[in-house]
């Protein structure tokens, strides 16, 4: 009696490039259109890259910090100082944060430039809009955690917004804080948010997003003319492309963590509010800016969630029509130029509000 | 997947962007200052072993065990070879926190130095130091709240120079203290002190001469509140290091800690409080020069150093210490520059007694006669026979001298005890605080002295006993 002949050699193989799990996260063929560099920049990718390392240090740093009032800023020092790589492991949690961040705006940027909103898209359109929330609030978040000096104003001014908002402003406030005023239980509260809830929403809105790239037919690209020959990329040259994003942009990071590592000031102290220079997280400094000008629940509320919106109704108000696919196609002009002219005003009111 | 030579040279580059920031890292890691400084300090003093993070967790409670609060410090790790500040303030104990505050958990300078008091006993921070409950303040005995005494000491006040100032150029109409460099309020003053004093600041349309003398005579230079004159022979500290901290003449630091540069002037000769202070640290601010009333501007000695030549060109071997001690312009005795200026200026008189003393004269009462006594009287001595004696507290601080229970030694006229000058058998001996040397301290009576019993100032002694200088 004799076994059948295995068609597979008879050692073992951990790995396998056809079975591995992000080689199968690309379709077989590409769009070469869609696949080009310079039509996409990697921003995306680069956004989830970001996300995936600012978790990972994230989930080093739980081990030793502590969310509480005493603890907070000693903990950060002593991840600083004593834990074996612990500087460096912080500095990588933030600049994987902040770079994050201008991935994210710049990616989204890209899709309104290339008109990548449109239909079949919009869905995850809004989708990714509301993964650019949950980043500011990730990245707000993790700021107010360091409990320094600086970031308590941060703390102090962004939950002060929450009660700005008509009817459930007070509640809202006393859900996210947790008490009348700014305590243990706040720190506690944003450390949860940051760690667990916002994490969890960020991560899993990522994935639905990348699933939802697939299932809406792939990275947009200029509607196909008749008679034009379409030319596919096969998934090896993507993802070749996407291990060399991963390279430079991590040996970035890198560097980046070690020459300049994130700043720490003092301990914050609760009884010490309103004698030091305010300056709101840098994604956050043209609201800083317009409060200085209007009143607080336009500032923090109405003006922001009407740029929300706006790019919320992109979908609706530019649906179809010639220049899907391309950069600053001239055909329209009327959303791009919105569009640029909403994140000049931005720029402009962060640096104004930077340089004073 | 690698298929062109393009995409090799790309990956290949692109991965030694990776490892070069790798490499970065990991030297970095390895060069850390902490590090570059335990590597000094070891090859210093020819010690073996390995960089090694030090911890101090300060031991302030009960029974020598740490506070539930206490936190670890690592200051030591860079500051490895700084000398224990005095035997008093154990560091295992202490730690450095305590009195330097900053980020004792920090390994990184800027972030260990934040809110660093590089001298917390600079009178604007001493009360939140030195000056702390259960420290050197918050006590009911006063005697025991050196800091709110030192402040208050004509040594940070200057009342009577203020005073003297405004009287010479008549904006007050006489020699009664107002003002200090330092103002406050005395709630107990004594009949010879005021009760309060206003902290001293021209106004805007004070005469000339006031806001020049604020400027060039109260800013610096002197008084326990300003900085030294950068010069060498005038470098100090300020508050309570100004007198308990030696600087060196030249101001290099001669200790073993590898932060602090050996040759930049401005530090002091290594990180000890002393009670034993010798004459020269009380010349970094005494006897250093002259002040031009018409100028109001300082003018240091030209027969020293920096002015003068170098001192090893000029000064004689006998009687060094009273050419170096004194300005040529009067007469004094040989204990006046035999012994130190603390053998013989107690502590109320130097650090106060808690009330504003007007000036120098009405404050001052140590006399020939406080050891030496009169041709009718004996000086007037007492027997040490309480437990928390100060005089036993000021013995124990310095070992150059023991007191115990049943000791006797002098009284001074206001009756504070001298636990130096002791009555051994029928002598009276003076033992320096400095050095521990005996002297056996001569009584008038019986003596030849032909002195009048009105006439007992110094100024009478000096007839007979001083050295022209």
């Amino acid at each position: 009696m004799s076994f059948p002949t295995s068609p597979y050699p008879r050692k073992v193989r951990l790995w396998r490039k056809n079975k591995s799990f992000i080689y199968n996260l690309h379709p077989p063929q590409i769009p070469a259109s869609s696949a080009r560099f310079t039509y996409t920049f990697g921003l995306g990718g680069i956004a989830v890259l970001t996300a995936v390392l600012t978790t990972l240090t994230g989930l080093l740093l739980m081990f030793y910090y502590e969310p509480t009032l005493q603890g907070a800023h000693a903990s950060l020092v002593l991840i600083d100082s004593v834990v074996y790589l612990g500087h460096f492991t912080r500095a990588l949690h933030y600049w994987s944060a902040q770079v994050m961040v201008v991935a994210v705006i710049l990616h989204i940027a890209r899709i309104i430039f290339t008109a990548g909103y449109r239909p079949p898209r919009d869905v995850n359109w809004l989708i990714g809009l509301g993964l650019l929330v949950i980043t500011l609030m990730w990245d707000f978040s993790g700021y107010v955690l360091c409990y320094d000096s600086d970031t308590i104003w941060a703390l102090l001014v962004g939950t002060n917004l929450l009660k700005e908002l008509p009817g459930v402003g007070h509640t809202l406030y006393l859900l996210v804080v947790g008490d009348q005023a700014l305590g243990p239980s706040a720190i506690l509260r944003f450390y949860t948010w940051h760690v667990f809830g916002l994490t969890l929403l960020g991560l899993g809105g990522i994935g639905y997003h990348i699933w939802r790239i697939r299932v809406d037919g792939g990275i947009s690209r200029p509607v196909p003319t008749s008679g034009a020959s379409r030319q596919f990329v096969p998934r090896e040259t993507l993802f070749f492309r996407e291990l060399i994003t991963v390279l430079i942009v991590t040996g970035g990071l890198v560097l980046l963590s070690t020459l300049a590592p994130p700043p720490l000031g003092p301990p914050a102290t609760l009884n010490r509010v309103g004698s030091d220079v305010v300056l709101a997280p840098w994604f956050f400094l043209a609201i800083q800016q317009l409060l200085r000008y209007v009143p607080p629940l336009w500032a923090g509320w109405i003006i922001p969630l009407a740029g929300l919106a706006f790019l919320a109704l992109l979908p609706l108000l530019d649906r179809r029509g010639p220049g899907r696919g391309y950069w600053f196609a001239p055909e329209r002009w009327r959303p791009q130029a919105a569009f640029g002219g909403l994140l000049l005003v931005i720029i402009v009111l962060s640096l104004l509000e930077w340089l004073r | 997947m690698i298929t062109t030579s393009k995409q090799a040279y790309l990956f290949f580059s692109t991965s030694l962007l990776l490892l070069t920031a790798l490499t970065i890292l990991f030297w970095g890691q390895l060069a850390e200052d902490w590090k570059t400084y335990q590597q000094a300090y070891l090859f210093q003093t020819n010690q073996p072993g390995q960089p090694a993070v030090q911890q101090i967790i300060p031991r302030l409670g009960p029974d020598g065990q740490p506070t539930p609060d206490a936190s670890p410090e690592l200051c030591l790790t860079c500051h490895m070879g700084l000398a224990e500040i005095s035997p008093s303030h154990p560091v295992e104990s202490f730690g450095c926190v305590i009195c330097h505050r900053g980020t004792g958990l920090a390994l990184d300078k800027e972030q260990a130095h934040a809110g660093l008091l590089p001298n917390p006993s600079d009178l604007a921070v001493a009360a939140e130091s030195c000056g702390q409950d259960n420290c050197h303040g918050g006590y009911a005995d006063p005697t025991r709240n050196h800091v709110d005494q030192v402040t208050r000491s004509l040594q940070a006040t200057y009342a009577g120079g203020i005073a003297m100032i405004r009287y010479t150029f008549g904006v007050q109409k006489d020699l009664a203290a107002s003002f200090g460099v330092v103002g406050g309020v005395d709630p107990n003053p004594l009949s010879d002190t005021v009760s309060s004093l206003t902290a001293y600041q021209p106004q805007q349309d004070a005469l000339p001469m006031e806001t020049q003398f604020a400027q060039n005579c109260l800013t610096g230079g002197c008084h326990l509140t300003t900085p030294p004159i950068e010069a060498p022979y005038f470098y100090r500290s300020t508050g309570c290091a100004a007198c308990h901290v030696l600087y060196n003449n030249d101001g290099l630091y001669t200790g073993a800690d590898p932060t602090i540069a050996r040759d930049e002037p401005g530090h002091a000769a290594t990180h000890q409080f002393t009670t034993a202070i010798p004459y020269t640290q009380c010349n970094h601010c005494h006897n250093r020069g002259n002040y031009s009333l018409r100028t109001m501007t300082f003018t240091p000695r030209p027969d020293l150093p920096p002015a003068g030549p170098p001192l090893s060109e000029m000064m004689p071997t006998e009687g060094r210490r009273l050419v170096e001690y004194y300005q040529p312009i009067g007469q004094f005795t040989l204990c006046e520059w035999e012994l130190d200026c603390a053998d013989c200026h107690t502590q109320a008189e130097v650090m106060g007694d808690g009330h504003f003393w007007p000036d120098q004269k009405t404050m001052q009462y140590i006399q020939c006669r406080t050891c030496h006594g009169t041709l009718t009287e004996p000086p007037t001595t007492v027997e040490i026979t309480d437990a928390e004696d100060p005089a036993l507290r000021l013995a124990r601080l310095n070992d150059h001298y023991s007191l115990g229970m049943g000791d006797v030694v002098i009284s001074t006229a206001r009756g504070e005890k001298m636990g130096s000058v002791q009555l051994r058998g029928e002598q009276l001996v003076q033992f320096s605080q400095v050095d521990g040397q005996e002297y056996v301290v001569p009584p008038v009576m019986g003596s030849d002295c032909q002195q009048q019993p009105d006439e007992q100032e110094s100024r009478y002694c000096h007839q007979c006993h001083a050295y022209q200088r």
